[in-house]
């Protein structure tokens, strides 16, 4: 399927729709425009004057832009990204499953603004047998798919501890940062989920323990801790914070201790130091992190082109509807936890 | 504007920002503290103009042109190439970030009306009132233009606007080569070199041919290091891309891959791409800027 390789084969290209036009969708259209098989057939976004302004600048395109997800019902889509702010996932995903508009949907992180939201996606999903995708595109980074497969050769031995953040400068130095993190569903659902999501797929389900300092409101919070354990006692602490100094970008890792070494793990490298002495460090340099088309990080293409596969191939896509509502478990324990203490 | 026979060595701001593309932790030990100081900063361009670079690089922003004005003022009479990179991405999605796009907009409207520029106000008005998509484009550029200008004063001589890599790739994959018509006829109209900084060099140069923009009118910047890191779709197939172009209009960035590679190595891998026409090279130190651009200049008198 590779851009640049042979044509494919088949003879209708997948048909996709966007609905949400901020930064993401603008990403996922464009990567998806890119993608042989697919053919990008509408984009939606509600904002009038944006609207206005997307309809001539796609005009040429063959793309056709619309104001309501409602009007893409009839189009024949093989499948749609919903990438509007989180508050509005479910209702739009809901409601293209209701109205049979579509069947398939990538969905962006968080699934879902609480856990029964998301389960109900994951019903919903189930009995319209979807194939269904959600944005932690994390996963598909070069780094953090080297230290899955080294927890899967066992390297750490008996795991002991773990350490997540995930950190950025976003607010910092704002006098209503709480008031613009609650925009975005606080720092937990901003960017916390995608090491919330990493520590699932690395560890294994988790249990919430404490939050700790004593959070009143997740939702607008800029700054979260907390401490968590997987069915097999391993425990370990999350940090993240929006108010960080320094952090120009956000930056996601993990620190994981186990009887023979420990791994640290994040954006840009990994290094795996055994007690034995020897160390080895791998940077994003090292591990072909090339894709067939750049936009943004090399993770944005190979989510994308996994959704594609999993059409293409009708199989089950990771992270799907499913393993994503388990982020929206965690942070909704974390919301419990901190109104308990 | 035609391309000069004479091989570019350019320095780059990346360091002044924070940015480093081996590790956010080493841009950060750094940049301890609030950042660059614009005054330390501009010691590191001078020095490196000092030892062989021949023009300085920068994403368009209120710390670079601040750093440009002080390197000028030093320089007093003597000519400052400068290759101006568009938008700042980074500000606009922090700011996005923080207030969402109508926030954005508003801001970058104030901005614009705050900078008094009477032809470029009215240039936007009439964009927005008839939504369209040129006009506004074509104001942006005006407006970051004369905000270079104004801290560049007249002696330095802007070579080259380049339109940055989120925007060129996205309007490459998007098919918007309404973008691509207008940004060079309205650049080169003013006398600057229309560039476009990207990390889909191959994909770039297929849709420029079959949307029939000269590419000999145009700059790029792209990465080329022996790594390939960067290199999108591949590294054989950048170079392969490199070496078919009629003439020589790329700057490559990322050569040293911000410290993956020695300076030494780099050079010996840009030495052997004959079709560059420079390269960009960011540094964090004096001793570096020193060391870097001694080391650069004195291969590119080998460069063929």
């Amino acid at each position: 399927m590779s851009i640049w390789g042979v044509e494919s084969l088949r003879k209708r290209k997948l048909r996709f729709a966007v609905i949400g036009l901020g930064k993401m969708g603008l990403v996922h259209a464009s990567i998806l425009n890119v993608i042989p098989d697919v053919e990008l057939v509408a984009l939606v976004d509600k904002s009038a004057l944006m609207n206005r302004l997307y309809k001539i600048i796609f005009s040429s395109t063959g793309i056709s832009v619309m104001s309501d997800f409602e009007k893409l019902s009839g189009l024949n889509l093989d499948a749609v990204y919903i990438t509007t702010p989180i508050s509005s996932h479910s209702f739009i995903a809901r409601n293209l499953y209701k109205k049979a508009i579509v069947r398939n949907m990538f969905v962006e992180k968080t699934l879902a603004s609480n856990y029964n939201q998301a389960k109900e996606l994951c019903d919903f999903a189930k009995n319209f047998g979807s194939i269904t995708m959600v944005g932690y595109m994390k996963r598909f980074s070069v780094t953090f798919r080297r230290a899955k497969e080294l927890l899967a050769q066992e390297s750490l031995g008996e795991l002991h501890s773990f350490k997540a953040y995930a950190y950025s400068s976003d607010f910092l130095g704002l006098t209503k940062r709480s008031e613009s993190s609650a925009l975005r569903g606080g720092a937990l659902r901003d960017i916390g989920c995608h090491v919330v999501d990493l520590a699932l797929w690395l560890l294994g389900d988790l249990k919430v323990n404490d939050v700790l300092p004593n959070v009143t409101e997740i939702g607008s919070a800029t700054s979260v801790s907390f401490t968590a354990k997987n069915s097999d006692g391993l425990e370990g602490r999350f940090d993240v914070s929006q108010c960080m100094l320094n952090y120009r970008m956000p930056e996601f890792g993990l620190v994981i201790e186990g009887s023979k070494g420990r791994i640290e793990v994040n954006d840009d490298k990994i290094s795996l130091t055994l007690d034995n002495g020897n160390l080895t460090k791998k940077y994003k340099q090292d591990l072909s992190d090339n894709v067939d088309f750049f936009l943004g990080e090399s993770e944005y293409f190979r989510e994308n082109q996994h959704f594609v596969s999993s059409l293409l191939n009708n199989q089950t896509s990771e992270p799907n509807f499913e393993s994503a509502s388990r982020v929206d478990n965690v942070i909704d324990q974390v919301r419990n936890r901190s109104r308990l203490e | 504007m035609s391309n000069e026979a004479r091989k570019l060595l350019l320095v780059g701001d990346n360091p002044f920002h924070g940015i480093s593309h081996l590790s956010q932790e080493r841009a950060r030990s750094r940049n301890e503290g609030i950042g660059y100081p614009a005054d330390k900063a501009a010691d590191l361009v001078s020095t490196s103009l000092r030892c062989g670079a021949d023009g300085f690089m920068f994403s368009v922003s209120d710390i670079t042109l601040s750093i440009l004005k002080i390197v000028q003022e030093r320089r007093s009479a003597r000519q400052l190439e400068l290759y101006a990179i568009v938008p700042y991405s980074f500000e606009y999605v922090r700011v996005a970030t923080q207030t969402g796009t109508p926030g954005l907009a508003k801001r970058f409207a104030k901005q614009i009306v705050v900078s008094g520029d009477i032809v470029t106000i009215w240039q936007g008005l009439k964009a927005v009132v008839k939504m369209d998509p040129e006009g506004l484009v074509k104001t942006y550029l005006a407006y970051e233009i004369s905000r270079i200008k104004s801290s560049a004063g007249k002696h330095a001589k802007l070579a080259s606007v380049l339109l940055h890599e989120v925007i060129t790739d996205m309007s490459l994959a998007l098919g918007f080569d309404w973008l691509f018509h207008s940004y060079v006829a309205y650049l080169s109209k003013m006398g600057i070199t229309p560039g476009f900084h990207t990390r889909n060099f191959p994909y770039l140069v297929k849709k420029f041919e079959e949307w029939n923009i000269d590419l000999d009118k145009t700059m790029i910047t792209t990465p080329f290091n022996k790594a390939g890191f960067q290199m999108n779709p591949t590294k054989e197939e950048c170079e392969k891309t490199l070496s078919n172009l009629s003439s020589p209009i790329v700057i490559a960035i990322s050569v040293l891959a911000s410290g993956y590679f020695k300076p030494s190595t780099a050079v010996d891998y840009v030495a052997g791409l004959s079709n560059l026409k420079g390269v960009v090279a960011g540094v964090s130190n004096e001793q570096q800027a020193r060391e870097t651009f001694s080391l650069f200049k004195e291969h590119l008198k080998k460069w063929h």
